[in-house]
């Protein structure tokens, strides 16, 4: 029990990355990029856990009840923002492939081939 | 390399990474019950330090504020980048001609979707500048408040269509928006130092406990994040959506 969200970060992480190895479609790959990333904000969350804890909010409890931590928060707000703006990249660079050269497979666009 | 090649390779690769991800997961502390020691410093100083009862928001925009401006830079950075690449002449004229996906026409608004994107789009953006505003109190801040006016701005097209989209939400205004933000951000940080403090130090008065401009420096430069957000997404969608519209004779593809 105490290893499943250890195990479920890697297994994102693996099943990204088995899409991305597999792909057919850059946009299909983006996608996968981002599952791949979903398991970095598992990781971050519960590496911040901590049982019986409340959010490190204290809007509506006072200062100095237990709260889980808050640095891993921030840095998974960052681990967000960071992903959703290189997504936005990858899919603007897809769209520009797809007009130049008709397709988005990844097999059809190696370099050379014209 | 083909793709039968390239699926050998990836499973001789993840036989050979799997037993230390195992291991590592085996070795990892157990879930909620090791100790945070930087989380608990943040959790006791920060409430009494800056008079904020968000933690999150306290380390974001003060306790590593210039981790949040290379952040910050890095947004505007992939959004320059994204809008380069989109950038052409195409569907910056409006007009009345329909918007056309491929060889496929869009088919008109049902009154549905209209009359239901009327309703929300105004109380959504209302709710990300709350988001935005109320970043020292409640759960949110610059960056999520901004998605959320982001997504107000996408039920604005979706109820209104292209054209009445395009000269309600002005492209410099998005600009002005993304790129103010960002300068206020990197001009706050600025102002402490004219004071002779460090850059980005907390030299603003610090407010009462559980008012929205408690913080000091915090609201300052959480609402520069905020309009910067708002301005990013914005800019995003203007430019994916001239994607969408059929080019007009003499335009670049």
């Amino acid at each position: 029990m105490s290893a499943l969200p250890w195990s479920v970060a890697l297994w994102l992480f693996a099943i990204g990355f088995y899409g991305m190895i597999t792909s057919r479609h850059y946009v299909h790959l983006i996608g996968c990029l981002s599952v791949m990333q979903s398991g970095t904000y598992v990781l971050l969350l519960s590496a911040g856990f901590r049982w019986g804890a409340g959010p490190p909010v204290f809007a509506d409890h006072p200062p100095g009840t237990p709260a889980v931590d808050p640095v891993v928060q921030a840095l998974v707000l960052t681990d967000i923002v960071v992903g959703a703006a290189v997504t936005a990249l990858l899919l603007a660079l897809a769209l520009q492939l797809h007009k130049r050269r008709g397709t988005l497979d990844p097999e059809e666009l190696r370099p050379m081939r014209r | 390399m083909s793709r039968r090649a390239r699926g050998i390779l990836a499973a001789i690769a993840a036989l050979a990474l799997a037993p230390g991800a195992l291991a590592v997961v085996r070795a990892m502390p157990p879930l909620g019950d090791h100790p945070l020691p930087y989380g608990d410093a943040v959790n006791r100083v920060a409430p009494a330090e800056r008079a904020v009862s968000n933690m999150v928001t306290a380390v974001n925009f003060d306790l590593r504020g210039f981790d949040t401006l290379g952040e910050e830079v890095m947004l505007l950075a992939a959004v320059v980048g994204a809008v380069v690449v989109l950038r052409g002449a195409r569907g910056e004229g409006v007009g009345d001609r329909p918007a056309r996906c491929g060889s496929r026409p869009i088919p008109p608004r049902s009154d549905a979707v209209v009359l239901l994107c009327r309703m929300t789009a105004p109380l959504t953006l209302i709710y990300g500048l709350y988001v935005v505003l109320h970043a020292a109190l409640t759960p949110g801040g610059g960056f999520q408040g901004g998605a959320i006016i982001g997504s107000g701005l996408v039920l604005v097209w979706l109820g209104e269509g292209y054209n009445a989209w395009r000269r309600m939400v002005p492209g410099v205004v998005l600009h002005a928006l993304e790129g103010g933000g960002a300068g206020l951000y990197a001009l706050a940080g600025f102002g402490a130092m004219l004071t002779g403090a460090a850059y980005l130090a907390n030299m603003l008065p610090l407010g009462d406990w559980g008012s929205i401009l408690s913080g000091g420096m915090i609201p300052v430069v959480n609402f520069g994040v905020g309009l910067a957000v708002s301005g990013a997404f914005g800019m995003l969608f203007l430019e994916f959506l001239e994607e969408t519209r059929e080019p007009e004779k003499g335009e670049e593809q």
